[in-house]
C-alpha cells in the first residue's frame, strides 16, 4: 500500500542521496587540493553554499511532512533523523571549504610534510563512506565501527597538537623557518577540520542507529 | 504543494471528457420524455387524491347536513320516547358508548401495554414469544362478531343476562392486539444506546423500562391506543351478541346498556322518518366523540413532544 | 463538598505521581484495574483472546486497532456490559483496586455506578431536561436530597465543561443542544455518579473537528478525577490524549505502553504498521 506520506519521504530520501554524494565529493576536492597544491577555493565555496541550500530545502520539506501527514514511528523517527543528517551533510561541506581556506590563506603546502593530513585524510575519507553506506542501507551495525575510527582519528590529532605545543616551548632554541611554522599552522588546523568530519560522521552513524532500533545512542 | 503537484496533465482528463460528452448526449435525449412522465404522473397523483377524498367528504357532509338537525339538548340527553313518535332522544346511548369505552380501555391498555413491554423488553425472542406475537396477529384478523359470539358464550350465557361486562371483555379482544403490536413496535424502535445508558448509571432493568424507554416512547404507545379506541368505538357486531342494547341509562355492570353505533343501527332499521332523522344525529355525536377522543389524546401528546423539540 | 459521601474518592496523592512512562513502572505501581486472562465470546466467535493489562489510576488509557480487533469488546467488559449482549460470554478476572468485579458476592449495579461510561453517539433521555439527565441516574437510584442533587448537577457540568453554556437553561430538553453538548452533557450524567473510572467508546467520533478537540481538552482535565480508557479510531487522538496505549489486532493485545513509546518506537512491527496507516 502506497500511502501519501510515502511519495514525500522518497523524495526527501533522493534529496539526501544528492547531498550525501555532494558532500563527499566536496570533503574529496578539498583534501585533494591540499595534497596537490592546487587552490579551487571558489569550486568549494559554491559546493558548500549548494549544501546549505540543500540543508534547508530539507528542513522545510520534514516540517511540511510532519506537519501534514503526522508520521509515526519509524516514519517520524526517519524525518527526524534526516534534519540532523542534513546538517551534518553540511557541515562536512563548511569543513571542506574550512581547509580550502586555510590553503588559501596560508598559501600551498607543496614544501610541508603531508604525511599526517594524508593519513589522517585517508582514514575520513573511509568514515564518510561508511556513513554513507549505513545511511543508504538503514545499517545500524557501522556506527561502533565509526566510533573505533574516530578514536585513532582523534589520537593522530592530539599527538600532533602535543607535539606542536612541545616544538612552541622549545622552539626558540632550535631554528624554524617561517615555512615550518606556516606548515605546522595549516596542518594543525587541517587535522582539526577534518576531526570535526570525523566527528559529523559519527553522528550520521548515531542517526541511522536510531531510525532503525528507535534507540537514541548518546554521543561521546 | 510540493508533494502532489506530480499529476496534473493526466491524459485521462480527456478519456473523462468523451465520457461527459456522450452521457449529457443520452440525457438529452431522455430529457423531454422525463418532463412529459413527471407531468403525467403529477396530474394522477393529484387525480387519486381527488378520488380518495370526495366520499369521504361527502359522507362527513351528508352525516353534518342531516344530523345537525337532530341536535338539541334533550337530544343529548333524554332517553328514547315512544317508537315512532320523533321524541326524546339518544341519551343512554352516548352514556353507555362512553361506558363501555372506558371500561374496555381499563381492561386492554394495561394487559396490552405490559404484553407489549414484555415482548420488545424482557422476551429474547425464544419460542414463547413468538407464539404470543403469532396468536395476537391471528388475534388482530379475527371478524368482530367472532369475537362477539366468544363474548356471548363466555360471558352473556355464564352470567345470565346481557352485560356491560360482557361488551366490555368482547371490545378489550379486540383492543388488546393492536395494544400491543404498536407497543411493541414503539418499544423496539427506542435506540439501544438508551438503554445501555441506563444500564451504565447502575440502573436496574424496571427502572430503565419505565422511566427511560417508555418514557421515550409514550407518544407511540398513546397513539396505538387512539387507534384502539376509534377502531372499537364504532363496533356493532360484538355489541348486539353481548350487550344487547336498551333504552334505559345505565343501571348495573350486569345489566344490558345501549351504545352508539347499536341505536344508529336500531333507529335506522325502524320504518320512520324521525327515526332516520334521529339516526343521523346519533351517527355524527359518534363522529364527534371519536374525533375528540383522538385529537384529545393527540394534544396531549403533542404537549409531551413539544417539551422535547423545543 | 456533598460529593463525598457517595464515593471514596481516590487518593490524591496518586495525581502527583510522576508520569513515569517505563513498561516496568505499568507493572510494577499500583494499577487502578487489572485484566486477568480475559476471553471474550459472541456466540462461538472469540472476540478477545486472554487478554492481560493493567491500567494506572488518574491516567487516560487509549484502545487503539482496526475494526473488530475486540477494543470495544474489551471495554465493555471492563464494566460488566458485555454479558447484556445476547450470546455474549467471557471468562477471567477484572480487578477494580483488587476487587474481582465478576465475583459471584458482587453486584453489578454497583459495579457499573463506579465505573461510568460514555458511548459512541451521545445519547441523552430524549424526554428529559439537561438537569434531570445529569441527575438521572442518582434520582432513579433512590437519591431524595435536593440540595445534594442540585450540588451534584452543578459540580458535574462543571467537570464536564458544561455549566457556563448550559447554566440558564438548566430545564430545556437535553437533546435541543448540539452534538458536542449533548456528548459532553452525557459525560456530565456518567460523572454525577461519581465513578472512579470512565470508559469512553469513541466518544467523539460522532462529532466535528472543533466539538471533538473541545471532548479531548475535556478528557485531559478529567485525568485529575477520573482514570480514563478510551476507545478510538483515530490515531492522532489516541497520541494527543493519552499516555498508555494498547494497540490490539483480531482479538488479541499485541502491544501495551506508554504512548510515547507506541507512536515514536513500537516494539512490534504489527503495531508499527497499523500506527503507520500500512495496513487497517
Amino acid at each position: 500500500m502506497t500511502r501519501l506520506l510515502d511519495i514525500g519521504l522518497d523524495k526527501i530520501k533522493n534529496l539526501l542521496v544528492d547531498m550525501s554524494i555532494l558532500s563527499e565529493t566536496t570533503v574529496n576536492m578539498a583534501i585533494e587540493s591540499y595534497e596537490k597544491g592546487i587552490a579551487i577555493r571558489s569550486k568549494i565555496f559554491d559546493h558548500s553554499e549548494k549544501l546549505r541550500l540543500l540543508q534547508l530545502e530539507i528542513a522545510d520539506f520534514a516540517i511540511e511532512l510532519i506537519a501534514r501527514y503526522q508520521p509515526v514511528a519509524t516514519d517520524l523517527r526517519f524525518l527526524q533523523s534526516c534534519l540532523d543528517i542534513s546538517y551534518g551533510f553540511m557541515r562536512f561541506g563548511r569543513y571542506a571549504y574550512d581547509i580550502s581556506e586555510v590553503l588559501e590563506t596560508i598559501g600551498p603546502s607543496h614544501k610541508c610534510d603531508t604525511s599526517i593530513v594524508s593519513t589522517m585524510a585517508l582514514i575520513v575519507k573511509d568514515m564518510i563512506k561508511l556513513s554513507l553506506d549505513s545511511l543508504r542501507d538503514l545499517d545500524k551495525d557501522i556506527s561502533p565501527k565509526l566510533y573505533v575510527m574516530d578514536d585513532s582519528v582523534d589520537s593522530i590529532y592530539r599527538n600532533f597538537l602535543r607535539k606542536t605545543f612541545k616544538l612552541d616551548s622549545e622552539g626558540l632554541s632550535t631554528t624554524i623557518t617561517i615555512n615550518d611554522m606556516k606548515c605546522y599552522m595549516s596542518t594543525l588546523l587541517i587535522l582539526r577540520y577534518l576531526e570535526r568530519i570525523s566527528d559529523h560522521a559519527c553522528y550520521i552513524g548515531d542517526c541511522v542507529h536510531y531510525i532503525v532500533t528507535g534507540d537514541p545512542t548518546p554521543r561521546k | 504543494m510540493i508533494v502532489m503537484n506530480s499529476e496534473k496533465n493526466n491524459p485521462k482528463n480527456n478519456e473523462n471528457k468523451q465520457y461527459t460528452d456522450k452521457i449529457n448526449n443520452y440525457i438529452k435525449k431522455k430529457y423531454k420524455r422525463r418532463i412529459i412522465t413527471n407531468k403525467l404522473v403529477t396530474i394522477l397523483t393529484i387525480i387519486s387524491v381527488v378520488v380518495a377524498v370526495i366520499p369521504l367528504g361527502s359522507i362527513l357532509i351528508e352525516v353534518i347536513k342531516n344530523g345537525s338537525e337532530a341536535i338539541s339538548i334533550e337530544f343529548l340527553t333524554q332517553k328514547p320516547g315512544a317508537l315512532g313518535s320523533g321524541k326524546g332522544g339518544i341519551g343512554p346511548a352516548i352514556q353507555g358508548t362512553l361506558i363501555i369505552i372506558g371500561l374496555s380501555s381499563a381492561l386492554s391498555v394495561p394487559v396490552g401495554m405490559l404484553t407489549g413491554i414484555y415482548l420488545s423488553e424482557y422476551s429474547k425472542n425464544n419460542r414463547f414469544s413468538t407464539v404470543v406475537r403469532f396468536v395476537n396477529d391471528v388475534l388482530t384478523g379475527l371478524p368482530s362478531i367472532v369475537i362477539g359470539i366468544v363474548g356471548y358464550v363466555t360471558l352473556v350465557l355464564t352470567l345470565g343476562s346481557y352485560s356491560v361486562l360482557a361488551g366490555a371483555f368482547s371490545l378489550s379482544i379486540i383492543m388488546i392486539p393492536i395494544i400491543v403490536r404498536v407497543t411493541e413496535e414503539t418499544l423496539k424502535l427506542v435506540p439501544n444506546s438508551l438503554r445501555e445508558a441506563g444500564y451504565s448509571l447502575g440502573l436496574s432493568k424496571t427502572k430503565i423500562t419505565l422511566n427511560i424507554v417508555l418514557s421515550t416512547a409514550k407518544s407511540g404507545v398513546l397513539t396505538g391506543i387512539v387507534l384502539a379506541i376509534s377502531r372499537i368505538a364504532g363496533e356493532t357486531a360484538p355489541l348486539i351478541m353481548t350487550i344487547l342494547g336498551t333504552s334505559l341509562f345505565f343501571s348495573s355492570f350486569t345489566g344490558p346498556v345501549d351504545a352508539l353505533p347499536l341505536r344508529i343501527w336500531r333507529l335506522a332499521s325502524q320504518p320512520y322518518e324521525s327515526a332516520h332523522s334521529f339516526g343521523w344525529g346519533a351517527a355524527l355525536i359518534l363522529i364527534v366523540i371519536v374525533l375528540f377522543l383522538g385529537v384529545g389524546l393527540r394534544v396531549l401528546i403533542r404537549k409531551n413532544l413539544a417539551k422535547v423539540e423545543m | 463538598m456533598a460529593v463525598e459521601n457517595l464515593a471514596p474518592v481516590e487518593k490524591k496523592e496518586q495525581i502527583e505521581e510522576s508520569f513515569v512512562y517505563l513498561d516496568d513502572e505499568i507493572e510494577k505501581s499500583h494499577s487502578k484495574l487489572v485484566v486477568k486472562d480475559v476471553n471474550g465470546w459472541f456466540g462461538s466467535k472469540q472476540a478477545l483472546k486472554s487478554i492481560n493489562i493493567n491500567i494506572k489510576p488518574n491516567s487516560v488509557t487509549a484502545f487503539i486497532g482496526p475494526s473488530g480487533c475486540g477494543k470495544t469488546t474489551l471495554l465493555r467488559c471492563l464494566n460488566r456490559m458485555h454479558e447484556m449482549t445476547t450470546g455474549a460470554k467471557i471468562t477471567g478476572e477484572v480487578l477494580l483496586d483488587g476487587l474481582n468485579i465478576y465475583d459471584k458476592a458482587i453486584n453489578p449495579v454497583i459495579i457499573k455506578r463506579r465505573i461510568g461510561m460514555v458511548f459512541q453517539k451521545p445519547n441523552p433521555f430524549p424526554t428529559m431536561s439537561i438537569q434531570d439527565n445529569v441527575a438521572a441516574g442518582l434520582k432513579l437510584n433512590g437519591v431524595r436530597d435536593r440540595n445534594l442533587i442540585q450540588d451534584i448537577v452543578e459540580d458535574s457540568l462543571k467537570g464536564a465543561a458544561l455549566w457556563n453554556e448550559v447554566k440558564d437553561e438548566l430545564d430545556k430538553p437535553g437533546v435541543s443542544l448540539s452534538g458536542g453538548q449533548q456528548q459532553r452533557l452525557c459525560i456530565a450524567r456518567a460523572l454525577a455518579m461519581q465513578p472512579e473510572v470512565l470508559l469512553m467508546d469513541e466518544p467523539t467520533s460522532a462529532l466535528d473537528p472543533l466539538a471533538s478537540s473541545k471532548i479531548e481538552e475535556l478528557i485531559s482535565n478529567l485525568r485529575e478525577r477520573v482514570t480514563i480508557i478510551i476507545v478510538t479510531h483515530n490515531m492522532q487522538q489516541a497520541a494527543r490524549v493519552s499516555d498508555f496505549t494498547a494497540f490490539m489486532y483480531l482479538g488479541e493485545l499485541i502491544e501495551y505502553g506508554a504512548t510515547n513509546q507506541i507512536f515514536k518506537n513500537p516494539k512490534k512491527d504489527l503495531t508499527e504498521r497499523y500506527i503507520s496507516g500500512k495496513f487497517g
